[in-house]
């Protein structure tokens, strides 16, 4: 059976989680991660080097990354509901995969630390004005797209309703207004 | 004939640009994106909503943004691809999850590192917080170092791992930051170097 290592509260372990309750495949789960079994152990970094969740083991290994896991398990079941066969329906649905592992999860992750787990290292006001500023951004993107297609075809379900939980305010509406509340990105060098 | 948006200094356009050349593909070229503007312009976020470099339009109009999704469409599509992003799913698995590594792991303190020593000032630059990432990024090459060592390259064969992976090594080895010996990591860099498309594409000057 699918054996998946990762404590259920990670978002990254949800969208593994998730995808297989999709697919119907049945997992055994282990809580790993911060709270439970250390990921720092010498077991757990011989699966994965990183010393992340989630990581899954099936027969024909490990693996980790949580969107690659999850385009591996949709592929191997010939789920092309989730994940299309065609190379254009596929990428289209991989840009917004790369998407939420870049920029919005670069965007989110000190407000939400901040705020909600409410961790000490993540405490300058300024920098939680400017997590949320472009964390509405990228929902403001996020809305456009479903705007325009009425769905994603992802898993960015999960993200969305972090952000709809959070007092973060209230999502931009649209491409343009988005795009004009846009922060300078370094992370496009 | 294909184009990409994007200027040719931003690590993302290289990834796309050596493996253009690495498929024979012609292509044109234009500049956006950091000095050259453009892609908060109404037509640019018509193609990608997201303002950033690069973006694909193939000939056909289909248009695609994000560089990693970009590097596995052409290999999907175009002739010589396969030999890139083998279609096993195991072996696809292996070389997606290092593609994903670099986006979600390594690509931010390697930014730090660059950010700091190319594109800021000397006045105004935060060494605390390059020499935090500097740490961080020694101990992920190192990572890659013992993983090479397995495979000699990123995941099997030469594959656009290597590719996503190697545009960042260049700026590993050639930033002003102290660097432990690892001698796998040198070799695979110096393999990478006899490429003609990295040469021309990745291994520039930094700026």
């Amino acid at each position: 059976m699918l054996r998946i290592l990762g404590k259920a509260s990670s978002i990254n372990v949800r969208k593994v989680l998730w995808t297989c309750r999709e697919i119907g495949l049945p997992y055994q789960r282990e809580d790993w991660g911060t709270g439970f079994a250390s990921t720092r152990t010498a077991e757990f970094l011989a699966m994965n080097p990183n010393g992340l969740v989630p990581v899954i083991e099936d027969e024909a290994g490990i693996l980790w990354e949580s969107n690659t896991i999850c385009r591996y398990l949709a592929a191997r079941h010939g789920r092309t509901d989730l994940l299309p066969a065609s190379p254009r329906g596929r990428a289209l649905v991989e840009t917004w995969m790369d998407w939420q592992a870049t920029d919005l999860n670069s965007a989110w992750r000190y407000a939400f630390l901040a705020l909600v787990r409410r961790d000490p290292g993540f405490a300058d006001q300024a920098q939680i004005e400017a997590s949320a500023r472009s964390w509405n951004a990228m929902i403001g993107i996020l809305e456009g797209r479903l705007a325009a297609t009425g769905g994603l075809r992802d898993r960015g379900g999960l993200h969305a309703r972090r952000h709809g939980a959070g007092p973060f305010g209230e999502p931009l509406a649209g491409d343009a207004d988005a795009a004009a509340g846009l922060p300078r990105r370094h992370g496009l060098c | 004939m294909i184009t990409v948006w994007g200027r040719k200094n931003s690590v993302n356009v290289m990834k796309v640009l050596w493996l253009l050349e690495e498929l024979g593909l012609d292509h044109r070229r234009i500049d956006a994106g950091g000095a050259f503007g453009r892609t908060r312009d109404a037509d640019y976020l018509a193609m990608n909503p997201n303002a950033t470099v690069p973006t694909l339009v193939m000939p056909n109009g289909f248009t695609l943004w994000e560089s990693n999704t970009i590097l596995r469409y052409l290999c999907r599509t175009q002739p010589g691809g396969n030999a890139l992003y083998p279609e096993a799913a195991e072996a696809r698995a292996d070389v997606e999850r290092w593609m994903d590594w670099q986006l979600a792991v390594l690509g931010e303190p390697m930014r730090v590192i660059f950010w700091t020593f190319v594109r800021t000032p000397e006045a105004e630059r935060d060494l605390a917080a390059a020499a935090r990432a500097r740490d961080s990024a020694e101990r992920l090459w190192r990572m890659v170092e013992a993983r090479l060592g397995e495979t000699g390259f990123i995941a099997g064969g030469f594959s656009i791992a290597d590719i996503v992976l190697g545009c960042f090594v260049h700026r590993w080895f050639a930033l002003p930051v102290a660097r432990p010996d690892m001698p796998v990591l040198r070799g695979w860099y110096e393999r990478l170097l006899h490429r003609p498309a990295y040469r021309a594409h990745v291994a520039q000057p930094l700026s």
